[in-house]
């Protein structure tokens, strides 16, 4: 069983992702939590220890790449799927050296989120 | 600090952004219409919701989405999504505008710092002028639905 928790600050890309990880094409998923921003992301982490992350970058209160930092000195065996807008090379280096492991460009369709999710699942 | 108007490649990607977006998450394009002056010096709102990025770093200013309701309401159905709450209006109107700002980013690089998106219904709430140049409209027609991104940027330096 792959544990995963989705953090974006839309609830209406929450309820997306959130419906895709039903997909048959990902089996064994279980979200065990949903955070609106990098601070409620951390304390779910702690609590749930996810084994798959979705991230946003632009969100109120610890935006991602902090959020990337601090979850991957806290659960190093996570692995995180950057979900952002920012389309630029520079931001997806940093995500990637703070420790996020894929980087998927908003607007996305299912298709791309769930073979992006598959590629990263253990 | 010098300020300059964008050009008209800078106005192009936004465009394209808007292409993108209802390409990708709809497989219906928008027709998007050219870009227009608008006469009033600050950006305004026209839809039934508005999702407003502000913009800083090398750029100053703010970023308008405004449609109406029923367009966003079958953007969600196309996300999925079943309920079409006032609040999940705000919600999608506020994520299209952060969507398309992020998207250029490809065109403008990092400098274009975005805030989180702030969503509002009709003409409840304004937009702050931050620049101080003229703001340009671009509308799009999807479906039998017009909406409008509004440009209002100035770049830095």
């Amino acid at each position: 069983m792959t544990k995963m928790m989705i953090v974006d600050d839309s609830m209406v890309i929450r309820g997306r992702i959130e419906r895709l990880c039903a997909d048959a094409r990902l089996p064994d998923l279980r979200v065990v939590g949903l955070a609106a921003d990098g601070a409620q992301a951390v304390a779910i982490a702690q609590r749930e220890r996810p084994d798959l992350v979705t991230m946003d970058l632009t969100m109120p209160n610890m935006d991602g790449e902090q959020c990337i930092e601090a979850l991957a000195g806290l659960l190093p065996e996570t692995r995180i799927l950057v979900v952002s807008a920012l389309n630029d090379k520079l931001t997806a280096l940093r995500a990637i050296g703070k420790g996020a492991h894929g980087f998927l460009h908003k607007p996305f369709n299912d298709d791309q989120l769930v073979e992006a999710m598959r590629e990263l699942m253990p | 600090m010098s300020y300059r108007t964008l050009k008209s490649d800078d106005i192009e990607v936004f465009s394209e952004a808007i292409g993108h977006f209802f390409a990708t998450v709809t497989e219906e394009r928008a027709n998007v219409r050219s870009a227009y002056l608008l006469e009033q010096p600050e950006p305004i709102v026209w839809g039934d919701f508005n999702g407003v990025i502000t913009v800083d770093g090398g750029y100053v200013g703010s970023l308008t989405f405004s449609a109406p309701r029923a367009l966003l309401s079958h953007v969600l159905l196309h996300m999925g999504e079943k309920q079409l709450s006032d609040e999940h209006h705000r919600d999608v109107v506020g994520e299209i505008a952060n969507t398309l700002s992020g998207w250029t980013r490809r065109h403008f690089g990092e400098g274009l710092r975005i805030s989180p998106p702030r969503a509002f219904g009709g003409r409840s709430q304004s937009v702050e002028k931050l620049a101080k140049s003229a703001p340009y409209a671009i509308p799009l027609r999807w479906k039998h639905y017009e909406a409008n991104l509004v440009v209002h940027l100035d770049v830095v330096g």
